[in-house]
């Protein structure tokens, strides 16, 4: 049971890595991607909690703590150079 | 209660393609930002608790929470930010660059 929905939350990441990747490869547009690269950061998140449910080992939370903390500074750094209009 | 946690975890990563796939379907940038990050926090919210439920254990319980207070906090930040952002890109082809919501920028252009 446990290990049914540890294969199904690993198999979601995976599909939902892969439906982003489509966007970040067609855009059109910077802000587009942006939003793909929010897809991955929540795909990596899952995928920590995963790796640390199938594991029994907590080291694994630690590193998506450090994700949840700083993820969030690539979307506001790109965002910011797209809403300032630099050259992008 | 294992059978909750695992309906909760499963929940998560249904929302979490669920959320991918707005993000392909969807028309514009904006209406994308929308899927990507209120069902993505959601579906991680769902995770979190379902792992919870799993370990039953403190420690797990503490690093959880926390990565959930994290998200909850830095989410919106960057949701915000990026819907201005879609907004400002779309420029003169969308109604939306006269939105009162969005206003101009002294500092910017």
């Amino acid at each position: 049971m446990t290990n049914l929905a540890i294969l199904l939350l690993v198999a979601g990441a995976v599909v939902a890595t892969a439906l982003a990747t489509l966007r970040m490869v067609q855009g059109p547009r910077h802000a587009d991607r942006i939003v793909a690269l929010d897809i991955f950061l929540a795909a990596a998140i899952a995928l920590c909690i995963g790796a640390s449910l199938a594991t029994g080992r907590t080291v694994f939370l630690d590193v998506a703590i450090g994700l949840a903390l700083v993820g969030f500074v690539a979307t506001v750094g790109w965002a910011r150079l797209v809403d300032k209009g630099g050259r992008t | 209660m294992t059978v909750l946690a695992a309906v909760l975890v499963v929940a998560g990563a249904l929302l979490l393609v669920l959320a991918a796939w707005g993000v392909v379907v969807l028309p514009d940038a904006l209406s994308r930002q929308h899927a990507a990050t209120k069902a993505g926090t959601l579906a991680l919210a769902l995770v979190c608790f379902g792992a919870m439920l799993l370990a039953q254990d403190g420690g797990w319980t503490w690093r959880l929470a926390l990565i959930l207070g994290f998200l909850l906090a830095t989410l919106p930040v960057a949701s915000h930010l990026l819907a201005r952002a879609a907004v400002r890109e779309a420029g003169h082809e969308s109604d939306l660059a006269n939105a009162p919501v969005v206003g101009r920028d002294p500092h910017g252009r």
